[in-house]
């Protein structure tokens, strides 16, 4: 099985061996990225983080926020990607902010595509498009 | 099998493979397996400013249950040689 390759063909393989003890950014179903060293997976990508962290990004600002030790299960990765050390994670012009204030800007957010969402509906009969 | 053997034959080759989630990465081929979970390698996101978060990414695994689409190189596909595959597999040979 590809998942149990040896070292000689780990790095050659779809395995996710290559990147074990690596940062990784782990992109979920739901949208939520999550950062954190990876620790353990198997053929369905189940996948272990340790010092994991979910990164809220709205906008320009953004926020770690610290979760610990995470057993991710597989179904709802999307992507792994291993992050490069030596470029910057994100563009320089994002602000890193508190968690109460991303979740602030995340709910101002929510709100707004709540409204867009129901003005929407409300005009529905016109016919638009 | 089919199309695990065939997308065998692209790797090396630029591809952009484009999620559900409307994501698209362009990347060169690495390896493919059996559940046609992709990596890619010197990775660049299609829209990168959408998703900032991508910025560090070079190389990714993406979980063959979410791709939506895998665009090809124009010489990716020769149509006999994958014509004549496809009915040997539906013969069952």
């Amino acid at each position: 099985m590809s998942s149990w390759a040896g070292p000689e063909d780990v790095f050659l393989s779809t395995s996710l061996a290559s990147y074990l003890d690596k940062k990784l950014l782990v992109l979920l179903r739901d949208g939520r990225k999550l950062l954190g060293i990876l620790r353990s997976f198997d053929q369905f990508a189940n996948a272990v983080l340790e010092g994991a962290c979910e990164r809220v990004i709205v906008g320009d600002l953004y926020c770690d926020i610290h979760l610990g030790l995470y057993v991710i299960r597989g179904e709802n990765v999307v992507l792994i990607g291993e992050l490069d050390l030596e470029r910057q994670e994100l563009p320089t012009h994002m602000i890193c902010v508190s968690e109460a204030e991303i979740r602030r800007a995340q709910k101002a957010e929510r709100d707004a595509t709540d409204l867009k969402g129901s003005m929407r509906k409300r005009m529905e009969f016109l016919d638009l498009d | 099998m089919l199309f695990f053997s065939y997308f065998k034959e692209l790797v090396g080759k630029e591809v952009t493979v484009e999620l559900k989630n409307d994501l698209a990465i362009r990347g060169t081929l690495h390896s493919v397996d059996q559940y046609l979970n992709i990596k890619l390698e010197n990775t660049r996101v299609v829209d990168q400013d959408k998703y900032p978060h991508m910025l560090s990414v070079r190389n990714c695994f993406i979980r063959g249950s979410v791709v939506r689409y895998v665009q090809l190189p124009p010489d990716g596909v020769d149509i006999d040689i994958l014509h004549d595959a496809t009915r040997r597999e539906a013969r069952g040979a």
